[in-house]
């Protein structure tokens, strides 16, 4: 039923997609066959695995480093107040922060290199990680933190056994969250610095008219970013059986 | 067996003078109340009389505005090792199992993996859910789940078992044969038990002594003896004469404090 569902609503898209290229909307919208065989060709000729390859560098380099920094510090956050209710209203306004404004600043500092776009990557994801993390710990169960207290269990013994499982479901979200978000930090970053991955490729072949490749580009980076979303959504099924 | 854990002798409670406010809202107001060792009192009262306010001040996850708390010859300012709680809502912790959750409480308390693996698998058996150790709290009923709760809170031999109503989210089949476990246990492992409830029956069937509470402020308002003879569980004490009385006669205390 739900597959079905699913089938159906692809198959609309592309019947919607295909009609949309014909009118045309613009001359430079491509059809979705066009779109598939130009992705093959990029698959066939490399070019669009080097760029991912490039690409999926600065995303672990950028991502990376925001689930290790940003996890923690909300874990933090959540367990020790004032620090909570201080590092909120800088999460605040950097979730609130036009980050795409943030690249020139980033660019002059870091020059015009991976580092720069996993800057970028780091600051589009990791607001939203810390964050999570910092509400799963003020979700934990009152109940819980009584039961623990009751008793007199220690200050590391409540921290593993009862604060960071409770905290793990909304962590894990955040984390989730955080990835959509760092796939579009990656792309405007390398649409704005050019010289590297699949922004470069996207930018290319958009100043050649090979709308089609570039087409292919941005639906070659849709599948990277649902896969590796469904993959951590399948990790946190697992993580969290408990929850069934 | 480690000198950690040892089966105590119960120690009697002593509530001396014990006011607690929360804002503006006055909880209760100079309670005295001796529970004398190894007895099951039952604290009852109408809803917001401050009767889970009361056992949690004893417990120690409460503190007392005024007035003192004596738990055997401590002095309660926090949380004590002799004290165990057993919680209305169950407060298992959801993402472990039943084993590692009656072992939670040995935690603190210094306990070699092995020995608390074997009391814990021990307390399971004695509560009746010998082969659930692997189980899940939400693949539980809830009176299932209560169990847990209990063996956890047995598991630490707690001088003073404090149980904040219980069987309030048990449906009533479960409740009864859970009850008379209860008293089983009571009888194998005597302690000091002190029960918050709003069953008349419940408290009348399980205590040596009822205490009524009046609402808003809680006060001490009488003290019920309840010479029911024990052991309760394996006759009829429901079907007596007896306790229909002592129920009638709770009733019209309660009544007139509504």
């Amino acid at each position: 039923m739900i597959l079905g569902l699913r089938a159906g609503s692809f198959v609309a898209f592309l019947l919607l997609w295909e009609w949309a290229a014909r009118v045309p909307i613009s001359f430079n919208f491509p059809t979705p066959w066009a779109t598939f065989t130009a992705l093959i060709d990029l698959i066939q000729s490399g070019a669009i695995l080097g760029a991912t390859l490039t690409s999926l560098q600065s995303l672990l380099l950028g991502f990376g480093s925001a689930v290790i920094a940003g996890v923690p510090l909300g874990l933090v956050m959540g367990v020790v107040r004032p620090i909570g209710r201080v590092g909120r209203v800088y999460l605040d306004l950097l979730i609130a922060l036009p980050t795409a404004a943030l690249i020139p600043l980033v660019i002059l500092s870091f020059g015009i290199n991976i580092i720069s776009s996993a800057v970028i990557v780091f600051v589009f994801g990791a607001p939203f990680v810390t964050l999570n993390a910092y509400g799963g710990v003020r979700d934990v169960r009152p109940r819980l933190l009584e039961m623990a207290r009751s008793f007199d269990v220690s200050w590391r013994q409540l921290f593993v056994h009862v604060v960071l499982p409770g905290a793990m479901p909304m962590v894990l979200a955040g984390i989730r969250y955080g990835l959509s978000r760092a796939f579009v930090g990656l792309i405007v970053a390398e649409l704005l610095l050019s010289p590297f991955g699949l922004g470069r490729l996207i930018m290319m072949s958009r100043s050649m008219f090979e709308h089609d490749r570039m087409f292919a580009v941005v639906v070659w980076t849709l599948l990277l970013a649902s896969t590796a979303l469904a993959a951590l959504a399948r990790m946190e099924v697992r993580l969290l059986r408990w929850r069934a | 067996m480690a000198g950690v854990i040892t089966p105590a002798q119960p120690v009697s409670i002593v509530v001396n003078g014990v006011s607690k406010a929360f804002g503006p809202v006055q909880a209760l107001v100079d309670i005295h109340l001796t529970v004398r060792a190894g007895e099951f009192l039952s604290l009852i009262g109408p809803s917001g009389c401050g009767k889970t306010t009361l056992l949690k001040t004893i417990a120690g996850l409460v503190p007392a505005d005024a007035g003192r708390i004596m738990v055997g010859d401590r002095n309660v300012t926090g949380p004590g090792r002799e004290c165990s709680v057993v919680f209305q809502d169950f407060a298992l912790l959801p993402w472990t199992t039943v084993q590692k959750n009656v072992e939670f409480g040995l935690l603190p308390r210094g306990v070699p993996a092995a020995e608390r693996a074997e009391l814990a698998r021990r307390f399971i058996g004695k509560v009746g859910l010998g082969g659930f150790e692997e189980a899940y709290p939400a693949q539980l009923s809830g009176g299932m789940q209560q169990r847990v709760g209990l063996a956890r809170a047995l598991a630490v031999s707690p001088q003073v078992l404090l149980m904040d109503e219980p069987f309030a989210s048990i449906d009533e089949q479960t409740r009864r044969l859970f009850q008379d476990d209860l008293l089983s246990l009571w009888s194998e492992e005597r302690k000091t038990v002190v029960l918050v409830t709003h069953s008349m029956e419940e408290a009348i069937y399980l205590s040596d002594r009822v205490v009524v509470l009046s609402p808003r402020p809680g006060r001490m308002h009488q003290i019920i003896d309840i010479p029911l003879p024990r052991p309760r569980e394996a006759g009829d004490v429901r079907a007596t004469a007896q306790f229909a009385q002592l129920v009638d006669g709770l009733w019209k205390i309660l009544k007139v404090l509504q």
